[in-house]
């Protein structure tokens, strides 16, 4: 066992340098070593996958090396992310060497002829590797074409491919983390708000809350077999985390489009509350000018009235409980405002009056 | 197999010309053009492998001093690298072009702009999705680990959204317009052999839309067809159904593909032939709609027509029946669509015997069925009624070709001193020869009805010598020579009663070799042997000791007709 992880550490460490300007010291046999060694890991994927103990130690390792990483400085190269990494860990290594203009001409060389040793190869395992790497370029060239050509972004967030992948991806990820360690996806969270354009990360974790239970079968497929997590674990982490953090809850309420909310608030009933709680206070923010007839804010932050009103809208078509919530909370807070049937002096009756048949 | 070296300098020019007009701009023509030529540029990639790989790379440059551009343009296109294996072959050109070690600048130089140029083409990263990158970066997932669930989930959504548009009709705010559907086979045209994309290739064959002319591009139901005939994607028969439904060419160029099969040279066993021809769906999706039953069926007219009745396309359309009858009963209790859509120009009530299944009726009652086949035919046939002459008679009996030598064993069986019924000797001189005229058939029969008076007489003896057979095959020394066909007749009935009588095994060998006195009749005979067996394996036939000697027979025949291949 020990030797195991110990090879995998050395391996971890062979994938680090293949990028960096360390393979020019690398002579063939080097090259040859290193993609025996990635053949040996293949061959230990194989072999435990079913294998929950081994499997699980082999992770645990793979995520505190990640860890280490990335909390220290800039965001490294992706190393082996998980034990189903393994699985093709040959493949990483050698688009890695391959686009290193660092390894030397011969090694190079010796680097082709061990990848693609052209048609009608005996060996069944130097044609997987060929074989695998050509697919894995048509899949990369095909996923373009579509974007390019057949591609249009779904209304519905959750329902776009691209973004649904990016919230599969978080969530497992999530999962895998946490299993290492309790703080992990907490971690991994704010360095992700940290390093990746806000609106668009805010987007991926509404898609990942929207996504729908994966059944454990699947989550067993999709990680490869007999995997102890339970289905949902990464969406708590994310809610949990989000509710944790009021600025960031406050972004995320305020920067996405109404329906999206809507949608969120009634699959994950913790976070109503903050969100009803936000829109009160941007309400409360609002006074009313006579002389225009309208509702408006003093500072440029403030949330005007038509956004305002067009959340409540979108909150009161969603299905009870959430629809039921948002008009007792409404009317509450019209009768502590005085119960006037008027406009103009509470803005909680207007919006009552506004929306209508809603109510 | 070997390059044509000749060829090679000239089709070069040929496609560098292409390759520049295809990067200059593109079009939905340059797409196009691009898709109609994919395979016979990667057949030419192969070519030009096949010659740089005996060379150096000094000696590459001289020979093709443009190499550089024209591999550099390949890779420009992601239509060329996404089809089939044009990728992996540029991979392999490209790798003879690498120097072990570069003894100059210049050499060092075009070294590192090959190797680019290759890291390029295998990682395609100019291809990533800036924020899918990024985002998998910091979340720690190398491309290796995401890609191909990015792949699936684009796929489904692209199915989802097709199959959407056929449920919701016109009210569908997702509806994809013809010009998405289009533009989306166009894109399917050289990804038809990635896995990931059958879900993909299964939508858009069995989508649906509203408008009355195709949307989809004929280029991709010929990748398609191309594809699934060598077996490089698979395929539900519902979705290969649609494919031949609604582009014939497809249909045609698999039946151009299992004619090659039949007339290899390689002599398949029939029962290899029946597997070629499940496989190719063909049977299956015959029964399950008539219009590609009358396709096929016209198509083998055709070629039994021009071939004059070759035997080969003969036992294409007897095995192709067989598996349709089969298939038909598999498919439904009651057919789903009247037998006359299948058969038009035929009596309803024949093709109703004739589709019985033999096994189905028992053994004494076989020569019912005949008599009932006989009468029909002869009356069709006598009187050029309303279902077509006597050609169309003869290919509809043929179809079912089993009634005719179950008819021959019948005869050979039955007793010595009865007279063998009229109607079942019709049946015989029709089947082997269909337009003789009224005369002609009479002489055959009378023929026929000699050498079987012979055979019977001698099918119980327990003792025999080649020379009784001989002389019962003897044709009447004073009248007219037997036509071909007649003697092809003979020549069944003696191999039957070598089968069958119980003293004929012994003297089989002695036998066949002196009727086998040319190539062409020891062919038909091995035919013969082979559709026999087939045919007892369908009937379910015990018959242990003619079945092994019948066996025997053929794969000792074969060894001497071929003595290097031998084929079970």
């Amino acid at each position: 066992m020990d030797s195991l992880l110990e090879h995998l550490d050395r391996f971890s460490e062979v994938l680090a340098v293949s990028r960096t300007t360390h393979v020019s010291t690398w002579d063939p046999a080097t090259v040859r070593r290193a993609l025996q060694w990635a053949g040996y890991l293949r061959h230990i994927h194989r072999r435990f996958g079913r294998h929950a103990r081994i499997r699980k130690a082999l992770e645990q390792r793979l995520q505190n090396q990640w860890k280490q990483e990335g909390d220290s400085g800039p965001t490294p190269a992706p190393g082996l992310a998980n034990f189903q990494a393994l699985g093709h860990c040959d493949q990483l290594l050698s688009l890695r060497l391959l686009a290193n203009p660092a390894l030397g001409d011969a090694s190079f060389h010796f680097l082709l002829q061990q990848l693609f040793p052209g048609p009608g190869v005996p060996d069944a395992e130097e044609e997987a590797l060929q074989g695998s790497l050509a697919r894995f370029a048509r899949c990369r060239a095909a996923a373009h074409m579509l974007r390019f050509h057949a591609y249009r972004e779904n209304p519905v967030l959750q329902k776009d491919s691209v973004m649904k992948t990016q919230a599969e991806l978080l969530l497992r990820r999530l999962q895998e983390v946490g299993e290492a360690e309790a703080e992990g996806p907490g971690r991994l969270l704010s360095r992700l708000w940290e390093r990746l354009p806000q609106s668009n990360f805010l987007k991926v974790v509404a898609a990942a809350l929207l996504l729908p239970a994966a059944s454990p079968r699947l989550q067993e497929e999709e990680l490869g077999v007999g995997s102890p997590r339970t289905p949902g674990d990464g969406r708590q982490e994310l809610l949990r985390w989000l509710l944790g953090k009021s600025d960031i809850a406050v972004a995320f309420c305020r920067n996405l489009p109404a329906e999206l909310l809507t949608s969120v608030a009634g699959r994950h009933p913790e976070l109503s509350p903050v969100y009803l709680g936000l829109l009160t206070n941007w309400g409360r923010q609002l006074h009313y000018d006579l002389p225009k007839g309208l509702w408006i804010g003093t500072e440029p932050q403030d949330v005007p009235w038509e956004e305002l009103f067009s959340r409540f809208q979108s909150l009161c078509q969603a299905p009870p409980p959430l629809k039921d919530e948002v008009l007792t909370a409404l009317k509450s807070y019209k009768a502590q405002d005085g119960d006037f049937e008027v406009p103009g002096l509470s803005i909680w009756t207007d919006l009552l009056l506004a929306l209508g048949s809603l109510v | 197999m070997a390059a044509d070296s000749a060829g090679l300098p000239s089709n070069y020019e040929f496609w560098m010309q292409k390759l520049s007009v295809w990067t200059q701009a593109s079009t939905l023509e340059t797409q196009r053009d691009i898709c109609l030529h994919l395979p016979q540029f990667q057949e030419f990639l192969r070519q030009m492998h096949e010659t740089l790989k005996e060379m150096d790379s000094n000696t590459i440059i001289e020979r093709f001093p443009t190499i550089y551009q024209l591999l550099a343009k390949s890779c420009w296109s992601p239509f060329i690298l996404a089809y089939d294996e044009s990728l992996k072959i540029l991979i392999w050109c490209l790798c003879c072009l690498i120097k072990k070690d570069p003894q100059n600048s210049r050499e060092s130089k075009l070294n590192s702009w090959t190797r680019r140029l290759l890291s390029h083409i295998v990682s395609t990263s100019r291809f990533d999705i800036k924020e899918v990158g990024l985002f998998n970066q910091v979340l720690g997932y190398a491309p290796t680990d995401y890609y191909p669930g990015l792949l699936k989930n684009m796929v489904l959504s692209l199915v989802s959204e097709l199959r959407e548009n056929h449920l919701n009709g016109f009210n569908s705010q997702r509806r994809m317009s013809p010009e998405r559907v289009r533009s989306l086979s166009r894109i399917c045209v050289p990804l038809v052999t990635l896995p990931d994309f059958e879900p993909l290739v299964e939508a858009l064959l069995t989508y649906h839309g509203h408008e009355p002319q195709e949307v989809l591009w004929p280029e991709f139901f010929d990748a398609v067809n191309e594809a699934f005939l060598l077996k490089k994607i698979s395929l539900p028969t519902s979705a290969i159904l649609c494919l031949w439904l609604r582009h014939l060419p497809s249909l045609e160029n698999t039946m151009l593909h299992l004619f090659e099969k039949l007339i290899s040279s390689e002599r398949n066993s029939l029962r290899r032939i029946g597997c070629f021809m499940k496989e190719s769906l063909l049977p299956e999706a015959a029964a399950c709609h008539p219009a590609i039953f009358r396709v096929v069926d016209e198509i083998f007219r055709s070629a039994l027509l021009e071939t004059d009745g070759a035997p080969e396309v003969l036992a294409g359309i007897q095995v192709f029946t067989q598996c349709f009858v089969e298939a038909l009963e598999k498919e439904n209790k009651q057919l789903k669509f009247a037998l006359k859509t299948y058969f038009p120009y035929a009596s309803p009530s024949l093709v109703m015997v004739l589709l019985q299944h033999p096994k189905d009726i028992p053994r004494g009652l076989w020569h019912q069925s005949l008599k009932c086949i006989s009468e029909m035919l002869k009356e069709v046939v006598e009187d050029y009624g309303s279902y077509g002459g006597p050609f169309e008679s003869w290919f509809l009996f043929v179809h079912f070709g089993g009634w005719a030598d179950i008819t021959a064993e019948q005869l050979l069986m039955s007793e010595a001193e009865a007279e063998p019924p009229e109607a079942l000797l019709w049946l015989l001189a029709f089947s082997c020869s269909p337009g003789a005229g009224h005369q002609q058939r009479a002489q055959i029969m009378v023929e026929v009805k000699t050498v079987l008076g012979h055979l019977t007489k001698l099918f119980r003896s327990p003792a025999l010598s080649a020379r009784d057979l001989q002389a019962a095959a003897e044709e009447n020394q004073g009248g007219d020579p037997r036509p071909p066909a007649c003697q092809q007749l003979v020549r069944r009935l003696l191999l039957y009663f070598l089968l069958w009588a119980p003293g004929g095994h012994a003297i089989a060998r002695e036998v066949i070799t002196l009727m086998a006195q040319t190539d062409a009749i020891m062919n038909e005979i091995i035919g013969l042997l082979d559709y026999t067996l087939y045919r007892w394996d369908h009937l379910c036939m015990e018959a242990r000791r003619s079945r092994k000697l019948a066996r025997e027979l053929l794969t000792e025949l074969r060894e001497q007709a071929s003595p290097r291949q031998v084929n079970q």
